[in-house]
């Protein structure tokens, strides 16, 4: 039983310290929604506003259409997995995942039925009797999830869930909640600032910086097409590279940028009206580079082998970091110059806000 | 922070011996009690050398069976310590728990005061609480011997920092597993406390066996002595007991509860005086 979620004008405060300024939000029924953003963008206290750990200090929470934001934690619907997975070390696995039920009169019949079916969908149903202490970080990880699991919320929230897992379990895991949402339909939101967590599992991406959204958007859009620099810069690693805009104007195909120092970078974006160049810069991603006999001038200083590709760390001539690609068996190697040429249609142009312009979408 | 260079094996020697001998000297006087408590008194009467000289009896506990004074103030000790350890635990859990986790006007003011207590003597009250129990009827009453004892700062800073070491997510899981507040307490982290529980009522329970000043001003009647003072009682009389025989096997008698709570807790006792730096 999933149900969408409509945040509107969402605003809260600690004090005179706003953490999140007039948000709005839709989410769909059965949706997977990550939020992202660095540490202290707000993020992790919207989920807990959605859940009810944090007041509301203006806007609305409805969730399948109801009201909530005035409900206690525990009746609006919603099941939660925490970062530390916060399951109740006294108890067993099996009364970890009840104790919930218990609190609001289901059958003990009931409960064993959900608590088995929960178990046996985590392949977890052999560890029902053992408590948290005696269970590994990923067995902790599915009692959590298995917890939240059989309450059938009408949303799942999860906050940070695989941060504290090691890199190998991290990847399976994710996997793993991916098939789940696959399996149960439901509406789930994700807070992480792992982008990969977010690229992989997101239908959409909510980007958050400083309080506000930055962007709302699918993975492959929110990368390709960056609203903002901020977007540009957070999302992709390595992270986009970014020169500084001396001037910006109108050439063959788009709009022809010029770096002091550097030279010409063509675009195919078309250039803005009145397009205001004081504080510009341009946005390069290093799978959009290529080494070739004419282009930016970069002395390379890191040469870094990804095996089917090769990430070249170096400086331009004006002091500026750029990161391109090669093949995986290039030859070029630390302290070598190289002309890099870029990909014109994949250009980003940001103006002095932060404002993005791309190249328009191939058809 | 360098690790402690390990020590040498002289130097091992050296502080096993020194163990011993530290033992020696705190054993000694128990071992000393527990030798006249089987001494017939009549022997020792002439000397207590006759400790030595194999004058065994166990006529001073058989009277002890006998004397039913003792056992009122066996009795009276129990209750007292039970009730009052009972006391401690109820409300310094109470209390931690509101002073760790809920929020409420006063709040930290409140516990500031509550650590207040911990730096006023008991001396230093004893009048004014004695015309206040006076005025009250409380005095010669079990009440009137454990309530002072209840109202314990300690008791109630050490469930507060056992609390607050708890994480809040534990609460806020609960919370959404539709918990009231008193069941996340009860349920929750209450049983997360045991630890701290065992520890705090393993020394009140010590305190109120031990306590020798507040029952002598309340507990005046023969009939509301505890232990300490019954024994203190007979001593003073000494005239009148049937001699140190029987006054050591009384002692040893008292001591009996206190060794089996400490061999039943023994590892919350050592947590507990370590500061916790023992796992």
């Amino acid at each position: 039983m999933s149900a969408e979620i409509d945040i509107r004008n969402l605003t809260k405060r600690y004090g005179g310290l706003t953490v999140l300024d007039d948000i709005s939000l839709s989410i769909a029924a059965g949706e997977f929604v990550v939020f992202l953003g660095p540490s202290g963008c707000g993020k992790s206290t919207l989920l807990r506003m959605i859940a009810g750990l944090e007041d509301v200090d203006a806007g609305e929470i409805h969730l399948g259409g109801d009201r909530i934001d005035g409900l206690a934690p525990g009746k609006r619907g919603v099941a939660m997995v925490f970062q530390s997975y916060a399951l109740y070390p006294h108890m067993s696995v099996r009364q970890n995942m009840a104790f919930g039920l218990e609190n609001v009169g289901i059958s003990k019949d009931e409960i064993e039925r959900r608590c088995m079916d929960a178990a046996k969908v985590l392949e977890i149903d052999h560890l029902l009797d053992r408590k948290p202490q005696m269970l590994s970080g990923g067995q902790r990880q599915r009692v959590a999830i298995g917890r939240a699991i059989v309450k059938e919320p009408k949303a799942f929230l999860f906050d940070e869930p695989l941060s504290n897992l090691d890199a190998a379990l991290r990847g399976r895991t994710r996997l793993e909640l991916a098939q789940l949402h696959q399996r149960l339909g439901a509406t789930m939101v994700f807070v992480t600032h792992d982008q990969i967590e977010a690229m992989t599992l997101a239908d959409r991406i909510v980007i958050m910086h400083d309080k506000k959204i930055e962007q709302i958007g699918a993975p492959m859009e929110v990368y390709q097409r960056p609203a903002t620099r901020f977007v540009a810069e957070f999302v992709g690693s390595p992270a986009m590279s970014i020169l500084p805009a001396a001037s910006v104007s109108a050439g063959t195909k788009g709009a022809s940028i010029e770096v002091d120092g550097v030279g010409t970078i063509d675009s195919a974006i078309p250039l803005p009206e009145g397009f205001n160049a004081d504080g510009a810069s341009v946005g390069i991603r290093a799978e959009d580079t290529r080494p070739s006999d004419t282009g930016l001038p970069l002395t390379v200083q890191v040469v870094e082998r990804l095996g089917d590709r090769t990430l070249l760390y170096g400086r331009l001539p004006n002091g500026s970091d750029l990161v391109a690609q090669d093949l995986g068996r290039t030859t070029v190697q630390a302290g070598d110059e190289v002309r890099i040429a870029v990909d014109p249609s994949a250009v980003h142009l940001f103006d002095g806000t932060g404002r993005a312009f791309h190249a328009p979408e191939e058809a | 922070m360098s690790a402690a260079a390990p020590i040498s094996r002289d130097q091992g020697r050296i502080l096993f011996w020194l163990a011993v001998v530290l033992s020696v000297l705190m054993l000694a006087p128990m071992a000393w009690v527990l030798l006249l408590s089987f001494t017939e008194n009549e022997a020792l009467s002439r000397g207590t050398e006759a400790a030595f000289g194999g004058h065994f009896t166990l006529k001073n506990y058989s009277d002890i069976a006998g004397n039913s004074g003792v056992f009122r103030w066996f009795l009276n000790s129990l209750i007292v310590a039970v009730g009052q350890t009972s006391g401690v635990l109820i409300m310094s859990s109470l209390a931690g728990y509101a002073f760790a986790r809920l929020e409420w006007p006063g709040r930290k003011v409140i516990f500031v005061i509550v650590l207040f207590g911990l730096a006023v003597p008991e001396q230093a009250v004893i009048i004014p609480r004695h015309q206040i129990f006076t005025t009250l009827n409380l005095h010669n009453t079990y009440i009137g011997l454990m309530l002072p004892g209840m109202s314990l700062p300690f008791g109630v800073f050490l469930m507060t920092q056992f609390f607050r070491a708890i994480p809040s997510e534990i609460d806020e899981a609960a919370l959404l597993d539709n918990a009231s507040r008193f069941r996340i307490f009860w349920k929750v982290l209450l049983p997360l406390t045991l630890p701290a529980q065992a520890t705090l009522g393993i020394f009140t329970f010590l305190m109120a066996w031990n306590d020798y000043w507040w029952p002598l001003i309340s507990g005046t009647d023969k009939e509301m002595y505890t232990l300490t003072i019954g024994i203190a009682s007979s001593q003073v009389n000494f005239a009148q007991t049937e001699g140190l025989g029987f006054l050591a096997a009384q002692a040893v008698f008292a001591a009996i509860p206190v060794l089996i709570v400490y061999i039943i807790f023994q590892r919350h006792v050592v947590t507990a005086v370590s500061g916790g730096a023992v796992k």
